[in-house]
Formats: C-alpha cells, structure tokens, sequence
C-alpha cells in the first residue's frame, strides 16, 4: 500500500509539471496589425506558390494550377488525397493559432533540403524565420533540429530510385502548398480577430 | 578566517577598481578610439537589382580615419547570423537578399575584430527609393493644360510598390523659386492659366516610400525637364468668333447710337409719354410775343399793313354758330359789319373744332367776356413764315400769328384759339384796311374754348 501512495504522490505532480508547458501556448504575436505579414510575409508565400507551381508543371503532369489568392487557394486534384498526418495533429483552431503558426514554421525549414533554387530557400526561410520571430514563442523545442522528411530508402536500381524521388519531391511539393495554404488561413484568422476585438 | 575572506575581498576590490580606470585599454589604439565619434547612418535600397538589397552606411564626421575599420550587420538576416559590409572610398555598402525585412537588425563598427560601437536600426525603416526618370511634358492645346509623366523603377517592385511624389517646377529665370506639387501617381497635370506664357519652366521629380510599414529617406532627384509655355493664347482667338464679336459690338453701337439720336422724338414720347400739362400748356399758349412782333389792338399802328378780308375760311357749321352766339349785339354796328365781313369769310380750319365753353382744369378759360371788350394777350406761336406786317400787299393765303379775341379781363391767360400753324387763312386780298378783330367790343358772353383743342391746335 505503501508503494502505491508514494507512486501516485510523487509521480503525477512532476508529470504534471512537465507536461503543462507542452499544454499551455507561450506565443506572443506581435504582428496582429498585419503589416509585416501583409507587406513581407504574403510576398514570400505568393512567391513560393509560384514556384511550386512552376516546378509541378515542369516535373509531373499537367493538371489544374494552384493559384495563391488572398483568401483561399485552388489546389489541383492531385494533391488532394495528399493529407498528412500533421495535418490531422494540428490544425488552427481557435486559441491554438500561435501554436499551429508555431508548427507550421518549424515543418517548412525541412523544405530547405530541397534546393529547388536558392530564391525558393530564401523565401522559404523568410516566411519560416519571419512568422517564428512574429510569433515570439518561449517553447523549449526552440533549439531542437528540423525533423527530416523521411528515411532514404534503399535503392534497388536507378531507375526506380529516380521516379521514387520524383514521386517525393511531387508529395513534399504538395505537401509545402498545402501547408502555405494553412499559414495564410491562420494569418488572416489572426488578422480578423484582431480586428474585432 | 574573516580576516583573510576581508583581506581577499579587499584585493578583489582593489583590482576592479584599477581596471576600471584603465578602461580595459591594453594598447593605445582603443584610447583614441573613443575619443573620435564614429557615428554613422546607414539607408537602404531594397530590389535595387533584381531580388538583391542594398545597404550603405558612412561617418557622419567626414574626418574620422576609416583605414582599418570594418563595418558588420547581425540579426535580422537569413540563413546565417552577421554578414560583413564592403568599402567603398569612405562608404561602407553591402548587396544581399538575406534580409529578413522584419525586425531589427544590429550594426556595429569594428575594428581589428572588435566592435566599436553599434546600432540597432530596422532596415524597412531607412528606405531610399531610387530615383524617378524619364521626365516628360505634353502640351494639350485644346485643353491648354500641360501633362507631366515620369517613371520609377518602383513599379515593377515587390516590397517598396507605393510611393509619394515630389514635383518642382520653377521658372528657369527665378532661382530659388519653386513650386511644389505631391502626388502619388507618375502623372500630373498644370493649368496653362497658371504659368507665364512665352516663359521657359524647368521641373524634376523625387519619392519617398507611402506606406504604412516602409519608411525612409527622399530619393535622389530625377534629372531635370524644361518645356516652355505658349504665348499668350487671349490675343488669338478662333476666326468665326472674332468676326461675331465685332459684329454684335457694332450692333450694339449702332442701337445705342440710335437711340440716343432718336430718344427724344420717337423713343420717348413711346416709353413714357408726356401727360398734357395744362398749366404748362397755358403757360406755353400764353407766354410773350416776340420783340418784333407787334402785338396792339390800336388801329392806328397797323397803319403801313395790308390788311386783307377774311372770307375763305373753311370751318365748321358750330364755329360759325358760335361766332354769330358770341359776337351778340353787344358790339357796335361798325364792328359787326366789319366782324361779319370778316367771319363771313372765316374759315376754320378743320383742326380746329367746336369752340364749346369748357372749363379747364376748374377755372373758366374765358375770362375776358365779362361785358367788356378788352384785348387778351395773345399768345405768340412761333411758325415758320412770321407774319411782317410790313411785307404786305401779298395775294394768297396769309398766315396769322395770332388772333386777337377776348371780351374783358381774364385772370388766367386766354389759350390761343386759332393757333395757325395747321390753318391757313384765306383772305380776300380786295378787302383791305379792314382791321378784323381790332376790337370786340363788350361781349358780355364768354368765348368758350375747350382746353383739348388748344392742346390739339398746338
């Protein structure tokens, strides 16, 4: 009885403790009156999209054209089926904006690996480093390594090893739109709100 | 134990102190380091080629000796954490995209790998665009207006697209006398009413960043235009409507010299007719005779005249009654004969119409008749062939001035009664020496005579 009491005292407060910084949102958006993001932010992201535009139609076949506008983006039917699981973790609710910004610029700074160009890497970092430093977040996992992509798998024979890449650049690519699409939803949720209140 | 923690202490302090009056300065370079200012601005030019920025900083104390100094930005930067500036001459300038374009970013002068001094500037806070071009100005004549456009390069640009204008525009003979205009568009629009004609004007353009989140410095100005003005366009006008103008000038002088010829006789009596005035009209009937005009019921002064018998006459049936009523058998039996021979060939004139005894503005015009014959002063109209008594011996009609008529005294003056202007008098020449009304005699009845055809007959 004795082993049970000291688990359940001495336990559960420290796990509390520890998770309660993962719970709670350290951000503080500095930007809510839109002018760096209108101005900075929203360049860099149109700019991505027409990159990503440019190297889908280039690499696979031709489909219906993203387009980034203001409010919504017109995703072609290929990347439709492509819903991750981060975004089935994560997603802008209301009171969770900072959070799901937060997330969402730290999973860009994977793209960099893509060397698509270095004016895509610039824009990709400006919007990456751009939102974080808006965000002005206190979380521990500041310091922490962009996560991969994924594990290389082995090749078996070059030709395969091509179309596989090709097929992953074709998912990252859509994944990157669709996660841009995100960040300006989120933005001009932030925005909103702000507005109002 | 607490004397040697004191003594330590003590040694510690010791240590600090001294170095705290050296200022750190292991070498000599450092002392005189800080006693130049190093003090700098910096601007910034963002796409100025292609996607690459532009950020130049120098001394603001155009003496500091900037050999060995080097210029370093941190923060604020992508991908990496300082970048180092380059030099030119004594200005210290570095090309990158690696701006972030949000938030601050540090500079610092360094010198042999330490830093002197530094800064914290936000770069989209110190924009200089670059300088408008291509300055041209367009004449519309048919709006007389001048159009002024130029261009910037910062139309095609992502970041710094909105921009204040500044154009000047001066006479090229007026040194220091500017006009300023500011717009927001690369178009501008002057009046010709505005500007001098016949007058060479010179103009330039510079912009400064219009938004909400750039800011910074005036650009450079824009090279500058000259275009001259017209002359004065008042002197030219268009043909058809010269000669409409001249025209209706003409016209108007004309109407106004004619109405000012014709104002009196025909204009006025039209816009604002005389009402007849009846003391004016006796005044007029009976104002004085002429000097030479020999006004006397004496018959011994018509002596040298001719005096013809009136005997053709034409007058009305009423006249003529009323001679015969008014001439009654008061008068002696000489004078009948001689009034009959006389108003037997008397006759009115057909102007002249019924003698009827009227009053005229309340008062009796006859005041004469009052028993005694007596001579009224007969009023003088002027006409144009004046009788001379002295002419005579005429056959033919002969034009009486006046008629002596009247039957004692009368207070107001008797109105001419056989005005003889529009009546000529025929007389019988053979019938001479006849005096015709020297005298009336006593008429105890009053000649009546209607003021309406006194007004008529004058």
């Amino acid at each position: 009885m004795f082993h049970v009491s000291f688990r359940y005292i001495f336990g559960i407060p420290p796990l509390i403790l520890v998770l309660l910084p993962v719970a709670s949102s350290d951000c503080d958006i500095e930007g809510k009156d839109g002018k760096e993001y209108q101005n900075v932010l929203m360049i860099s992201i149109d700019e991505l999209g027409e990159f990503i535009r440019t190297e889908r139609n280039l690499d696979s076949s031709p489909g219906l054209n993203t387009r980034f506008t203001d409010s919504m983006i017109e995703i072609d039917s290929n990347c439709l089926n492509n819903e991750s699981n981060f975004f089935k973790k994560h997603s802008c609710d209301d009171n969770k904006e900072p959070l799901f910004l937060n997330r969402a610029a730290r999973k860009m700074r994977q793209f960099l690996k893509m060397n698509i160009s270095e004016d895509f890497n610039l824009h990709l970092a400006r919007v990456s480093q751009g939102t974080l430093k808006l965000l002005n977040c206190t979380t521990k996992g500041k310091g922490r390594k962009p996560p991969s992509l994924g594990e290389a798998q082995p090749t078996k024979n070059l030709e395969e090893n091509k179309s596989l890449k090709e097929q992953k650049k074709q998912n990252d690519l859509c994944f990157l739109k669709i996660l841009l699409q995100k960040i300006k939803t989120c933005w001009n949720k932030i925005l909103r709100d702000a507005k109002e209140h | 134990m607490t004397i040697l923690g004191t003594a330590l202490g003590m040694v510690f302090y010791l240590l600090q102190v001294v170095s705290g009056e050296s200022g750190y300065a292991q070498n000599g370079d450092f002392e005189d380091a800080e006693l130049d200012d190093y003090s700098f601005s910096c601007y910034s030019q963002l796409e100025v080629d292609g996607p690459q920025h532009l950020l130049s900083c120098a001394f603001e104390d155009p003496d500091v000796n900037s050999t060995n100094l080097e210029f370093e930005i941190c923060e604020g930067l992508l991908e990496v954490k300082c970048l180092n500036f380059s030099k030119t001459q004594e200005t210290y300038f570095i090309k990158t995209k690696k701006f972030l374009l949000i938030g601050d970013s540090t500079i610092c002068v360094k010198l042999g790998g330490k830093h002197i001094t530094c800064q914290k500037l936000n770069i989209v806070k110190r924009v200089k665009p670059e300088a408008p071009f291509d300055v041209k100005v367009i004449y519309r004549e048919e709006a007389n207006e001048f159009v002024v456009t130029f261009n910037t390069s910062h139309l095609q640009k992502k970041y710094v697209k909105d921009l204040l204008h500044e154009v000047v525009y001066r006479l090229e003979k007026n040194e220091n006398d500017w006009m300023h205009v500011n717009i927001s568009s690369t178009k501008l629009t002057l009046l010709q009413r505005k500007l001098q004609p016949n007058a060479m004007y010179e103009i330039k353009v510079r912009s400064i960043p219009n938004t909400n989140y750039f800011e910074g410095f005036w650009s450079e100005w824009s090279p500058s235009s000259h275009f001259r003005t017209p002359e004065n366009n008042s002197g030219k006008m268009d043909p058809v409507l010269l000669i409409i103008s001249i025209v209706s000038f003409f016209s108007v002088a004309l109407m106004v010299i004619l109405a000012c010829v014709l104002w009196k006789k025909r204009i006025k009596p039209i816009v604002w007719p005389s009402l007849p005035d009846h003391k004016k009209t006796l005044e007029q009937l009976c104002k004085k005779p002429k000097k030479n005009l020999n006004v006397s019921f004496n018959p011994e002064s018509f002596l040298d005249c001719q005096i013809h018998k009136v005997d053709g006459i034409q007058a009305r049936d009423e006249a003529e009654a009323f001679l015969q009523d008014t001439f009654p058998p008061q008068l002696d039996d000489s004078e009948k004969q001689r009034l009959g021979g006389g108003v037997q060939g008397l006759n009115w004139p057909s102007q002249h119409a019924v003698i009827t005894p009227k009053t005229f503005g309340g008062e009796s015009p006859l005041r004469c008749l009052s028993g005694s014959v007596t001579v009224c002063d007969v009023p003088v109209i002027p006409s144009s062939r004046p009788p001379d008594c002295r002419e005579g011996g005429k056959n033919g009609p002969h034009v009486y001035q006046g008629l002596l008529l009247g039957a004692g005294t009368t207070n107001s003056t008797l109105p001419h009664l056989f005005p003889f202007q529009s009546g000529i008098l025929t007389l019988n020449p053979a019938v001479q020496g006849q005096p015709l009304f020297t005298s009336l005699g006593s008429s105890q009845e009053e000649a009546y005579v209607t003021m309406s055809s006194f007004y008529q007959n004058q």
